[in-house]
């Protein structure tokens, strides 16, 4: 669910910026990966799921993650 | 539909002032301060639904937090602009200075005014449209002044965030600037005597202490689509005190 989250918010900033959609997947690296984003992308797509979700999965600090799936996993281990 | 903007301290002196000019153009406007003084009952019953308010204490992230939140669910959109004016000020010899008193000038003033504008970021860079954070600051932040030194700091702390901010959020099409006045006879200058006060006339070249009126439309200026190529700026405003 979260990752199906992560990949349509992502979709969703991609297109905005006019930046080629390729396919997503949950090992699909975030930065410096295949997809055109860059670090404020990767924040307003973290801010946009905090929103939509209502969770904060980096209340206690800073968590690392590199691909969608990881993303998605923070999500969804904040709901608990 | 307006285009609202957020502005911290509404209750008197320059934000007041600030709120006023911004409703007075055609901006809704979502502001908020400790008090609800007789001037923002005013523009309550002024403006109606287009000036939005709410208590809010500057030193409580929380309540900021909450504040956005309710003010763009009353506007229905996200902020265009935030303008970071509350402040307060503690004058005396830093040595002998409280402790509590520092930390909740610099709470206040600084980390206050970064909440609020995260909170409102928060909301703007969702939008991927541009926008305007606008830090009201003071000459004391680059030239001091002696027994505000706490004071000073905030204001340098506020254009140094700034500065940085405009790097960060500039892609978005975001600006990011301060605007630095000169001495004001306001509530927050209370603790500067009429002598202090003359020396400061005498040294400035246009010959008067800054007035509400000298900032208010550069406020307004700085919200317009014309300054969307200025950005990381701290703009002074003090008749030349400092040049």
């Amino acid at each position: 669910m979260s990752f199906d989250l992560v990949r349509t918010e992502l979709t969703q900033i991609l297109t905005d910026k006019s930046a080629s959609v390729v396919e997503i997947t949950p090992d699909t690296v975030l930065l410096n990966g295949p997809l055109d984003i860059d670090s404020l992308d990767l924040a307003t797509l973290v801010v946009t799921l905090e929103e939509v979700t209502g969770l904060q999965p980096f209340r206690e600090g800073f968590v690392l993650f590199h691909t969608a799936g990881e993303l998605g996993a923070l999500f969804t281990k904040a709901a608990g | 539909m307006s285009k609202w903007v957020i502005v911290s301290g509404v209750s008197r002196g320059l934000g007041h002032a600030i709120t006023m000019d911004l409703l007075a153009a055609g901006y809704g406007v979502a502001g908020c301060s400790t008090t609800l003084s007789d001037e923002v009952k005013a523009l309550q019953s002024e403006f109606g639904s287009r000036f939005f308010w709410q208590a809010t204490d500057m030193g409580d992230s929380d309540a900021i937090e909450a504040f956005v939140a309710t003010s763009i669910a009353h506007s229905g959109t996200p902020p265009w602009g935030v303008v970071n004016n509350a402040g307060m000020s503690v004058e005396g010899i830093l040595s002998t200075l409280p402790l509590a008193d520092i930390e909740r000038v610099l709470q206040v003033n600084l980390t206050g005014a970064i909440a609020l504008t995260r909170a409102a970021l928060r909301r703007m860079m969702r939008t991927r449209k541009p926008g305007r954070i606008i830090n009201i600051s003071s000459i004391t932040g680059s030239r001091g002044y002696t027994g505000l030194s706490a004071y000073a700091a905030s204001k340098a702390g506020m254009d140094g965030f700034g500065r940085a901010l405009s790097r960060e959020v500039g892609r978005l099409g975001i600006t990011v600037n301060s605007i630095a006045p000169g001495y004001m006879k306001t509530a927050l200058s209370a603790g500067l005597d009429d002598k202090q006060l003359d020396q400061i006339v005498r040294r400035t070249p246009l010959n008067r202490l800054c007035e509400l009126s000298d900032i208010t439309p550069l406020v307004r200026f700085l919200l317009s689509d014309e300054a969307a190529f200025i950005t990381g700026q701290t703009l002074t405003v003090d008749g030349g005190l400092t040049s």
